[in-house]
């Protein structure tokens, strides 16, 4: 009896979302936890700059103006004064405690010396273990330690007969006007749920990819799939994994509608070439699944070297830590990941709105990632017709 | 059914305890699975991490100037800001369009344009303006090219006020500059780094992590391995579950104790991070940490069925543990409900004791709140590990049971 290809395809395709119905794991991976981690990602960080976070006064003066500057510091949107320690030493300890990220401290008779003109010193004690939080007090106690210096420096030329622009004009000569490109609020949830999204589902596309290859030669059914293939190793995996692509890419189109649709994030490029940029990152992952089983042919060091790849991804990929500031060979090794390529796009399409054109290299490189299952066809082949699992 | 004496059940108890911890060690060394986790895993994959952070900052990032002023005192504002370690000056464009195409080719990270009249305010007496544009795919870009330019400004405005004052001495200089002076101080983190904020936190998750993959594995090839699918083989060592949690434990714990010394300890002085700990507290600590991670582990292998399962199901969870333990995302910042949610997992109260202890040198008592938290998930993960096991017992024994009432009525029936 002759059978098309077509019909091959679809009796492989069906078999294979039997099993994805069957086996709750599939469910897990391929949906819930991604949702999840959507909904996760977004609502913990749904403030996008975090606003008033515990910072302590050491205040050693205690007169009108130190106290002035105290109620102004907690006026900041980051800022907020949660405590007043009698002396350095406790506002440490507090510190130590986790209690504050920061400090500011006023010594005796600063009022006094700023009015008689002997410059006096205010410090303040950033704990930079905290990263983020630490960089956001820093912001606000350096300009309130500027503003509280022009503020005297103000009266001083206000009362010398000077107007209030002259006054500004001296203080601050130079002005530096920011624009952050297109975040202008600074927010760390656009900055980081663009990529942690698609990371995610990229780290459970490799680990599921893996998965339902070796789950064949696990339970013995791999000469099934190679009987409804014709032995054709390329008809059973695309028989196979269409399926999984399908429901990855409906995936991706939830999280780009849930974030540029529903949350309103930046899409300067229009939501189509977002998808499609998903729809290379779905391909791309699971190309490098398929590659780490057929180079491994045990599910165990596949799907291990996966979670290994899939999760350095989020570092390397300089999203967070920018990888012209790695060392020269983890820059070259960069390109080996899927998720460092899916977030050049994203910097240059939804985050920039540029044409398509700048953006040719990346997507190259993620179409070549396509190519890496040819490497491993044959292995692949002799794998699901011969092998037989090992632990 | 002879009852044995409490003496013989302790006794016995106590030889299963290390038998069970015997093969359970043996395991480890002999699993290829295991081996990746419990050993491999933890000895590479901080040296991974630091690896890839070991720059800790950002230096020269390349910026691009638009000088539309083009006078001496725009290019010293220019000199000033290329002075700097945090940018790089790398090219001078006509204009904004041009500095544009260069962001698009992702040559430049961001713009710094002085306007013209630049020069001419500064002379009249009135306020200049630079603007700076950063390319926002990166925040620490960002940083970078904002604190050179407040720096190179707040330099600038010096100078000019000290000439504008027309003061007669230094001093007085000084205090027409600024009447307050101020300075501010990186506690425990002195060059305001990357690694040293983050390794920390990724060394403390690593054990956790490796911990439920291991034990998970294990759990599932027992499965996969035992008759009926049980967790817990029919065999005469493993008949109370306080010896089977007890040995098993134990096995892990000693593992652990090597893995813990060699991320908590060697790895931070490897790569130099801020490393104040106290050895006895940091000890001290680590113990309900491990025990804590230990049994939460085992609770959740008993959802295991599979052996690959507990990767599919655990590796992606590292992220979101990293984010709501309050290190990435500053634990103020974290919605209450998300809040309650991280009190589950020990890696967040781990991550936030152990940073204090490592990096801020703070004591057992700074970090009491996290200490206890660990004991009580240690107490409640035994109990929920025990009841879990206990039930695990009972079906084997079951299915045991239904498996010789089969076979005997099957006797029976041949016989007659």
């Amino acid at each position: 009896m002759h059978t098309t290809i077509h019909k091959r395809l679809y009796r492989i395709a069906v078999r294979e979302l039997r099993h994805i119905a069957t086996r709750p794991i599939y469910l897990f991976c391929m949906v819930i936890a991604p949702v999840f981690c959507y909904v996760f990602f977004t609502t913990l960080m749904a403030n996008g700059l975090p606003t008033n976070m515990p910072a302590g006064v050491v205040d050693m003066d205690n007169t009108a103006t130190t106290r002035s500057i105290i109620r102004n510091l907690d006026a900041f949107q980051q800022t907020h004064v949660t405590a007043r320690y009698a002396n350095f030493h406790e506002a440490r300890k507090a510190v130590q405690r986790g209690e504050i990220y920061a400090f500011y401290y006023i010594p005796e008779g600063t009022t006094e010396e700023a009015i008689s003109g002997r410059q006096p010193r205010v410090s303040f004690y950033i704990n930079y273990a905290y990263l983020i939080a630490g960089s956001l007090l820093y912001r606000d106690q350096r300009t309130m330690s500027e503003l509280a210096s022009g503020a005297i420096g103000q009266s001083t030329l206000l009362a010398k007969g000077a107007t209030e622009e002259q006054a500004m004009a001296f203080l601050q000569p130079v002005v530096i006007d920011t624009h952050a490109l297109n975040n202008p609020w600074l927010n760390y949830s656009v900055y980081l749920c663009n990529t942690l999204l698609p990371g995610i589902l990229m780290l459970l596309i490799f680990l599921t990819t893996s998965y339902a290859l070796g789950m064949e030669l696990k339970e013995n059914t791999a000469h099934v799939l190679m009987r409804l293939a014709d032995n054709s190793i390329s008809t059973a995996l695309v028989g196979k994994l269409l399926p999984h692509t399908v429901i990855f890419f409906i995936v991706t189109v939830f999280y780009n509608v849930y974030l540029y649709g529903f949350l309103h994030y930046p899409c300067n490029s229009g939501i189509f070439p977002m998808l499609l940029a998903g729809l290379l990152l779905v391909l791309a992952s699971q190309a490098v699944g398929i590659f780490f089983f057929g180079m491994f042919g045990t599910l165990r060091l596949a799907l291990s070297a996966a979670s290994l790849w899939g999760v350095i991804s989020f570092s390397i990929s300089g999203f967070t830590f920018p990888v012209m500031a790695m060392h020269p060979v983890l820059q070259g090794l960069a390109v080996l990941f899927p998720l460092r390529h899916y977030f050049l796009i994203y910097v240059n399409l939804a985050l920039n709105g540029y044409p398509l054109v700048y953006v040719w290299q990346p997507i190259v490189a993620l179409l070549l990632f396509l190519l890496l299952p040819f490497f491993v066809l044959k292995k692949l082949r002799t794998e699901m017709l011969h092998y037989v699992y090992i632990p | 059914m002879k009852k044995y004496s409490f003496r013989h059940t302790i006794k016995q108890g106590i030889a299963g305890l290390f038998h069970i911890c015997k093969e359970e060690l043996k395991m480890t060394v002999k699993d290829q699975g295991v081996v990746i986790f419990f050993l491999l895993v933890p000895l590479a994959y901080p040296l991974v991490y630091a690896f890839i952070y070991t720059n800790e900052v950002v230096r020269e990032v390349p910026v691009a100037v638009v000088d539309a002023d083009r006078s001496s005192v725009s290019r010293e504002y220019l000199r000033r800001v290329d002075g700097g370690p945090d940018v790089r000056i790398v090219s001078y464009c006509s204009d904004m369009e041009e500095a544009r195409l260069l962001l698009k080719k992702q040559k430049i990270y961001g713009v710094v344009y002085v306007p013209e009249g630049f020069s001419r305010d500064l002379a009249s007496g009135e306020q200049a303006h630079v603007s700076i544009f950063a390319d926002m795919s990166g925040m620490l870009y960002y940083k970078a090219l904002l604190l050179a330019n407040t720096e190179a400004s707040l330099e600038m405005n010096k100078d000019i006020q000290i000439r504008r004052a027309g003061n007669t001495t230094g001093r007085q200089d000084e205090i027409t500059v600024r009447p307050i002076d101020y300075e501010a101080v990186s506690l425990y983190n002195p060059q305001d780094g990357f690694a040293s904020f983050l390794i920390p936190a990724v060394l403390i998750l690593i054990i956790q992590q490796t911990l439920l993959l291991g034990i998970g594995l294990s759990a599932g090839t027992a499965r996969e391995n035992n008759r009926f699918r049980d967790l817990v083989p029919m065999v005469r060592h493993y008949q109370g579950a306080i010896r089977i949690i007890f040995g098993k434990s134990l096995a892990y714990l000693l593992v652990y104790l090597a893995v813990a010394a060699y991320i908590l300890c060697a790895v931070p002085k490897m790569f130099r991070l801020v490393f104040l700990a106290s050895p006895d507290t940091l000890a001290a600590f680590v113990l309900p940490y491990l025990l804590a991670c230990i049994f939460f582990a085992m609770a959740c292998s008993c959802l295991i069925r599979r052996r690959e399962d507990c990767m599919m199901i655990f590796v992606f969870t590292s992220l979101p543990l990293l984010f709501i333990s309050g290190i990435s995302w500053p634990g103020a910042a974290i919605p209450d409900f998300w809040k309650a949610v991280s009190w589950i997992f020990p890696s967040t109260f781990g991550i936030n004791g152990y940073i204090r202890i490592q990096t801020m040198g703070a004591t057992l008592n700074d970090v009491l709140p996290e200490y206890r938290a660990l004991w009580m998930q240690a107490g409640i993960y035994f109990l929920l590990t025990f009841f879990l096991y206990r039930r695990e017992i009972l079906l084997s024994r079951k299915h045991a049971l239904k498996r010789l009432h089969e076979f005997r009525k099957k006797r029976q029936a041949v016989l007659r």
